[in-house]
Parts: structure tokens; sequence; C-alpha cells
């Protein structure tokens, strides 16, 4: 570090957020617990958790929003305690709240943005546009944003995020409130900047986090519970698979001689649920045939994050 | 420049705003107008006023028959003693009757020679009809820098010369009406404020390079461009309804500027306790209506108890409005209003040091 404390105090090629022992506590709340997270360079990250997990607080340190009462992190080196302004001018954020002028049209907010990031007006102007086109609101860029829908506005506020290009890219429940089709038109764009940038992206929606993140961090009470990719998470925090047959004829020699393959087997009008940690898919379904039974249809069924999420902690995610 | 971002920002979301800007401006005008069709000009009523010369001095007849004879609204008769003045009184013949008492000539004839003295005079009203009287007394004590049965300080009657001749209600209430106009800037600055607080606009530019001192000098530039454009619009509508400006212009900005800052950093202190708009109006109001009322925006202060004008003068308004008034109606220069400038000075000063203060630390919450 160089006198004038501009320069990272920490380098590590690899990663772009580090959180040591992150911790922020409200009079008696813990609402983050001293998470420890190695983001990489270029990741799409998401925290996934439940209102009040404490994901928002999570970012809040880290956009130097809020103070951590121990513990601290660096983005792209630079310590958000010791240096916030440096931090400050690599970040982009897009708040959980709708924040936009909505008296001034979307060129106006984004220029707004874009100059307080030292952008002159050439260069504000030029990317406005792009990122106007891109996300479809290039017919509106004139008109107040008051009169926008939610969708649209939510949109702005990821370009606000995004006007001066940053590095590091916070999306605080990015799609929070929205219908499916809006949802889906800002997944799509939020796919289009994978890799460009480390992307920080928190969110309650399990769906949301399975198709848009490289790594998924589940957070419960202030804490990361689990840690890894969406199949990882999968896979690895349960260890079983579940099939799932529909047949007609199922007779009790077929049941007992599944019962003595596969761990668990239930039958229930015509469908059939077995469970064990490893499922023979032909097998399964040749045994039925040679028995007799029709099998109209028969799948292995995912495990989805909410059974990650149910397993770890008891509850499931959506209250 | 990130603070002259901000400040345009502030500015668009206030003149895109039609209830903001109509609250800031046609509110004001709106009272003008109305005390303008109510007393302005050719259509103020006239007041039969009775003259009683106790003094018989060169200075009391001059007094009464050229000073108090010129105002176009008094219709003067001169009575002999108080007997009849008093039945005329009674009988709804006089609106009032003005007492020279013994020894004015002489009293006024120290003050001409800047010698420490009050000059005193005697009026006699009719109470029950509570706005006839207040224009009276309005008038005269404009006029004469005195009041009824009440001592004047020697500085502000020290150039009864001076006095402008025609001086009307609208000409004594105009810089009123324009200090009311700017002490409905502390809602304003508060809403601004506390708005972007709230609606967690202030956070997101956290986010941003943006440092404290941006937001500030952002909100405040756009506050006194606000302030100035008031100022500007007032005075010229104080000129259209009949105010007849004899003084300095710039002095009286000057004044009204102050004025203006003052409700800019009360607005501010206030946006720093405030939680919310809803808060922070309310709040507002209950400030500003009741300063509006003491500080002598709608009528003279000479009708107060002088507890509730004690209260009044420890805030910059009345102190603006007795300077502007001076300034604009009665040609009164720097040295006329030197104290209660500096008192101006002081508190618009001291009260954006105690906003800048508050509203720094809320930020940091």
């Amino acid at each position: 570090m160089t006198s004038n404390g501009i320069e990272p105090v920490k380098m590590d090629d690899e990663f772009a957020i580090q959180t040591f022992d992150l911790t922020r506590v409200f009079g008696n709340l813990v609402a983050v617990d001293g998470i420890e997270l190695n983001i990489k360079k270029g990741e799409l990250f998401a925290l996934l958790g439940p209102n009040g997990a404490g994901k928002t607080t999570t970012i809040n340190m880290l956009c130097c929003l809020l103070k951590p009462t121990s513990g601290t992190a660096t983005i792209l080196g630079y310590d958000i305690n010791r240096q916030p302004f440096r931090v400050k001018e690599i970040i982009g954020v897009s708040p959980q709240e709708t924040v936009i002028s909505e008296r001034l049209n979307p060129l106006e907010n984004l220029n707004l943005i874009g100059r307080i990031h030292g952008l002159d007006a050439r260069e504000v102007k030029i990317r406005s546009q792009q990122l106007l086109e891109i996300m479809g609101l290039g017919e509106r860029a004139k008109d107040q944003v008051r009169k926008f829908s939610g969708g649209m506005k939510r949109r702005l506020n990821i370009m606000m995020a995004l006007i001066h290009n940053p590095k590091i890219l916070f999306l605080d429940e990015p799609t929070l409130g929205l219908d499916p089709q809006a949802r889906r038109a800002i997944w799509d764009y939020i796919v289009q900047l994978k890799g460009e940038r480390t992307i920080l992206l928190t969110t309650h929606y399990m769906d949301e986090a399975d198709f848009l993140a490289d790594r998924i961090g589940i957070m419960d009470n202030g804490k990361v519970v689990a840690l890894g990719t969406s199949t990882e998470l999968k896979i690895s925090m349960l260890g079983k698979h579940t099939m799932i047959i529909y047949a007609w004829n199922i007779t009790q020699k077929v049941i007992k001689e599944m019962r003595s393959k596969y761990a668990e087997v239930e039958v229930t009008d015509g469908t059939m649920i077995i469970t064990d940690k490893k499922l023979d898919f032909k097998e399964i379904v040749d045994l039925l045939h040679s028995s007799g039974a029709v099998v109209r249809s028969a799948y292995i069924k995912e495990p989805t994050l909410d059974d990650v999420f149910l397993h770890i902690t008891g509850t499931e995610l959506r209250e | 420049m990130r603070f002259w971002e901000l400040c345009r920002r502030n500015l668009k979301e206030t003149y895109r705003d039609p209830l903001a800007l109509g609250f800031l401006l046609v509110f004001p005008l709106l009272f003008m107008l109305l005390f303008g069709l109510a007393f302005g000009g050719d259509t103020a009523s006239t007041f039969p006023i009775g003259v009683i010369d106790n003094d018989h001095s060169q200075i009391s007849q001059a007094f009464a028959d050229e000073k108090l004879a010129e105002v176009p609204v008094f219709e003067l008769s001169t009575y002999d003693d108080t007997t009849d003045a008093e039945k005329d009184l009674k009988f709804g013949e006089l609106s009032a009757y003005i007492t020279i008492p013994r020894g004015f000539g002489q009293q006024v004839a120290q003050k001409w020679q800047g010698e420490e003295t009050d000059v005193i005079l005697q009026m006699t009203y009719d109470e029950s009809d509570i706005t006839i009287s207040e224009q009276i007394i309005s008038i005269v004590n404009t006029v004469t820098r005195s009041f009824a049965r009440i001592e004047v300080p020697v500085t502000v009657n020290a150039n009864p010369i001076h006095i402008e001749t025609e001086i009307t209600f609208i000409d004594f209430m105009g810089p009123g009406i324009i200090i009311f106009g700017l002490l409905i800037l502390i809602p304003t600055s508060a809403r601004v404020m506390v708005r972007d607080k709230e609606k967690g606009f202030l956070s997101r530019l956290l986010t941003t390079p943006a440092r404290p001192l941006d937001f500030l000098s952002g909100y405040s530039l756009c506050l006194v461009a606000i302030a100035i454009a008031q100022i500007i619009l007032f005075m010229a509508a104080a000129y259209g309804f009949g105010v007849d400006i004899v003084g300095s212009l710039w002095l009286a900005f000057l004044v009204f500027f102050l004025a203006g800052l003052s409700s800019i950093g009360i607005g501010m202190v206030v946006a720093s306790l405030s939680k919310s708009e809803n808060q922070a109006e309310p709040l507002c109001w209950l400030f500003a209506m009741p300063l509006a009322m003491l500080s002598g925006c709608w009528f003279s202060i000479e009708l107060l108890p002088s507890y509730l004008r004690d209260i009044a003068s420890a805030f910059p308004y009345a102190h603006a409005i007795e300077a502007s008034r001076g300034v604009l109606i009665r040609g009164v220069g720097m040295e006329g209003i030197g104290t209660d400038f500096l008192f101006l000075v002081g508190w618009a000063v001291g009260i954006f040091i105690i906003g800048t203060f508050l509203f720094r630390r809320s930020m940091r919450s």
C-alpha cells in the first residue's frame, strides 16, 4: 500500500469480493454473523435466503452503506472500512427498493449517476443510449419515470448501476415483485452480463438463483449455511434421488421386490415413489414391465433448492 | 462538480412538480392578490380621523396639516378637546382620533438635532372594528413611527421628514407577504431533503463516490435558486399590486435573501430530525404558521402583547419585515436597518451551520 492510501490493501488476483468474519449487529439482533465469502472475478454469486436472513445487510456493508460491527471485506482488494470511497468508485449498486428520481426521464437519471461517477457528458450519453436500447427502453428515453411500470423502473434501476461500467455489480433482489414476463426479461439481461463483471445478487426466489448463479450461498439467520453450485448443493446436500412412476397393475409382488432393492418405496393410487442414494432407471422400469404393470410415465425427480434449504434449516424457504 | 449535478436534479424534481411549484410561488401570490384587492390603491376606503393638537407648536401643526393630511385614506378634522372627539368616535363619526400631546414639537425638534428622546403620540380608536383600527394604526405607525400611547425609540423616528406620504395598506403589508412566501421555504426545504432520505435516494447515492458535502451543496444551491426566484417574482408582484418602492431594491433583496437562507437552514434542521415526509411537513407548518403571524406577515405586530413580540423578535422574520419595510417604502439605507441586518446575517449563518452539521450526522445513521 502506498502512502496516499489509494492502493488496494490486499491483492488476490482470483477473488473480486472477500469477506472476513463480516458481522453486523442491530441491538440484540445479529443480522450478519461472521460470514466468510470468497467470490471469484467474473463470477455471478447468488445469496439465497428468506426475508430477514441478512442478505441485504451483507450487501449494504459491502457497498459501504453500513459499517460492519466487526470483521471486514475487500472489493478488488480495497477494504470497505478503510477505503470506502475507492470501493464506491468500482461498484455499481441496484438496491432492493427501486430508487429513481421520478420526475426525471431515464436519460437524466442515468446522466446523474454517470456524472457523479466522473464520466463526461458525452460518455454518459453514448452509454445511456446503448443501455436503453439493450434494456428495451429506447423509445421511452424522454418520458418522466413516474409514468413507467414496475418492470421498466426495475430495468432502469439496474441500468443506473451499470452506467459507469463497474467491475463489481450488486443486485439486491433485482426482480422483487415483478410479474413472470418482466422477471424473465431481467434474467435474460443479467445472463448477458455474466462473465463480463463480478455480480453479487441476492434473492429469495430459488428459481432465480438456480437459473442465474454460478455459485449459490444459502443464508439463514445471518449465516451462510451452504455454499456451492446449484448442482453441488442439490446432490451433495441431499445425497439421494427420487423416482416417480405412474403405472397400472402394480402388484404386491413387485412392490415387495422393489422394497428389497431400494431404501424407500411408497405406493398410492397407481403412483410409485422410490427414493435411494442410487437409482437404476432402466432396471426399475424393466422390473415393472416384467411384473405385468403398464408404465404410463416415469422420471427421476431432481431435488430443488427448496429441498436443500428444507434439509439444512428444517424450514421451507418460502414463508 | 457532483454537487452541481445533484442541484440540477433537485431543481428539476421541484419545477416539474406542479403542486410543489404552485405551493411555493402561487400560494403567496394569492395572498398578495387578496390583500391587494382588499386594501390596495384606489379601492381602499377612507377613514375619518380626528386630530387634537395640544402642543400648538409649528412642528405639531406641520405634522397634522402636512404629514397626516397627505395620507390619502385619512379624512382629517380638527378638534379642540377630547370631549367632542370622543363623542364623535362613539357615534361612529370618527374611526379614531389622534392627540398630539404637549411637548411633541420639542421632542421632534430634539430628535432632528440628534438628541436621545422619545416621541409620544396618543391615539384613541374603536376597538370593536379590528380591521379598520389595525389599518389606521399601521398607517399612523408608518407615518409617524409611533403608536397609540407607546413610546418610540429615537432611531426609528429619526427621519420623519423622509416618510413616504402615500403609504397605503398594501405598501405596508407587501414586505410581510413576501416574507410569508419565504417562510414557505421551511416546509419545502424539509420536504425536498426528507423525501430523498425516506425514499432511499440518499442511500442509493451514498453507494456512489458522492460525498456528504456534495449532497448538502446540491440541496442548498437548489433551494437558494428557488429562494432567489421567489424573491424576484414576489417583488415584481408586489410592485404590480401597487406597492410603492422608494428604497434600494438591492438592499431589500439582500434582506429577503437572508430571510430565505434562514428558512432553508430551519428546513434542514427539521429534515435532519425527521424520519419521514409525514413527520417533517406538519412539524414545519406548526412552526411556520405561528411564526408568520407573530412576525407580522399579515398584520402589524404592534397589535400583539409585548411578550409575543419578544418571541417573534428572537426569529429573523420580524426583523426582516421591519428592515425590508424600512428599505422599500421609506427609503431607509443600510444605516437605518443595521441592527436588523446584522441579526439576519447572524441567524442565517448560524442556522445554516447547525443545519449542515445535523443533516450530515443524520446521513451517517
